[in-house]
């Protein structure tokens, strides 16, 4: 008796959960919080891409010869992929540009904190010289935008005020 | 139909990022050039931005020379780090010129050492250009004799060379 009624109130949660994430609007709220953090986040990376290399270079992940090239381009992914989730254009290849880069970011940082590199992580600011933002803190902001990404990626219903479904 | 959709939208969105990327790199006065300096051991790493500050000629490499220059007591050392970094330690006798408060300090600096002193700075090593900034700030107050010296306090710390 006590398992059938276990799994009867399962059952529910999980019917409640499905209509949760199936809900458009909580689709397009997923969808902006990240084009909105996205685009915010490109901002000081733009207009200052030379303290965008350097924090690039304190991860001490890439080779010389691409730290340029990523301060410059990244920045710009940043901020076409936020656009393109808030006006909804092809959301669904934005949501994966997206959650590209937050895998990429969630690597770096783990690598970083499981050898204790100290470093400055530049998100959304750049720090005063020595400043270091708490890893643990970072990577855990940086998964909760990756679910975002995959409630974005995995919602196949009609989305709300998109100018393409990306169906 | 769908993977050819997100194939589509991924190259015309990467696309036209990468195209807007470098279109704004040139066109902007902070761009920065397309391979940076990296390597600490060729000196202070730089992104080589339009406005770089950094300057290769001003450049004291050599920790031993700057020990020289110090030792003949003709040169001022200027400590280009924060007041806190400064006051944790410093090479001795330097003078405390943070960049970001060198508009409040000059007239006073000035006032002790002629625009004709040789001055040294320095900050935290090779991957701070702050040092850098105080040069140039020094060279538009009429000083002409500066250098950099790119190893800073932790190069000169960790040689054993008297610090305070």
């Amino acid at each position: 008796m006590a398992i059938r009624a276990g799994r009867q109130r399962a059952f529910r949660l999980n019917k409640r959960l499905k209509t949760f994430f199936e809900n458009s609007w909580t689709e397009l709220i997923a969808r902006w919080i990240l084009g909105i953090t996205f685009i915010y986040a490109s901002y000081h990376k733009i207009i200052s891409p030379g303290d965008f290399a350097k924090i690039i270079y304190g991860y001490d992940l890439l080779p010389d010869g691409l730290i340029n090239l990523i301060a410059i381009i990244l920045p710009f992914v940043e901020l076409f992929s936020g656009l393109a989730l808030i006006l909804g254009i092809y959301p669904l290849s934005a949501a994966l540009i997206v959650n590209g880069m937050l895998l990429t970011f969630i690597i770096a940082l783990s690598i970083n904190l499981v050898r204790g590199h100290e470093f400055d992580c530049g998100c959304f600011s750049f720090g005063e010289t020595g400043y270091t933002s708490s890893a643990v803190q970072l990577l855990v902001r940086d998964i909760m935008y990756f679910f975002l990404g995959l409630q974005v990626l995995f919602y196949d219903r009609c989305r709300r005020w998109c100018i393409s479904q990306g169906r | 139909m769908r993977y050819k959709d997100m194939s589509k939208g991924l190259i015309i969105l990467l696309g036209l990022a990468v195209i807007a990327a470098f279109t704004a790199n040139f066109l902007l006065p902070k761009g920065i050039a397309l391979v940076g300096q990296w390597d600490e051991s060729q000196g202070v790493i730089t992104a080589r931005a339009k406005d770089d500050v950094v300057d290769d000629d001003l450049e004291i490499d050599d920790v031993e020379i700057a020990k020289q220059i110090y030792g003949s007591g003709e040169a001022v050392f200027v400590d280009a780090r924060s007041r806190e970094d400064y006051e944790e330690g410093h090479i001795k006798g330097a003078v405390s010129l943070p960049v970001g408060q060198f508009h409040d300090f000059i007239d006073a600096f000035k006032a002790q050492y002629s625009t004709a002193s040789t001055i040294v700075t320095y900050c935290s090593g090779r991957t701070c250009d702050d040092s850098h900034k105080l040069a140039r700030l020094f060279f538009e107050q009429g000083y002409t004799r500066v250098s950099v010296f790119i190893d800073g306090y932790p190069g000169w710390e960790a040689e054993g060379f008297p610090i305070e």
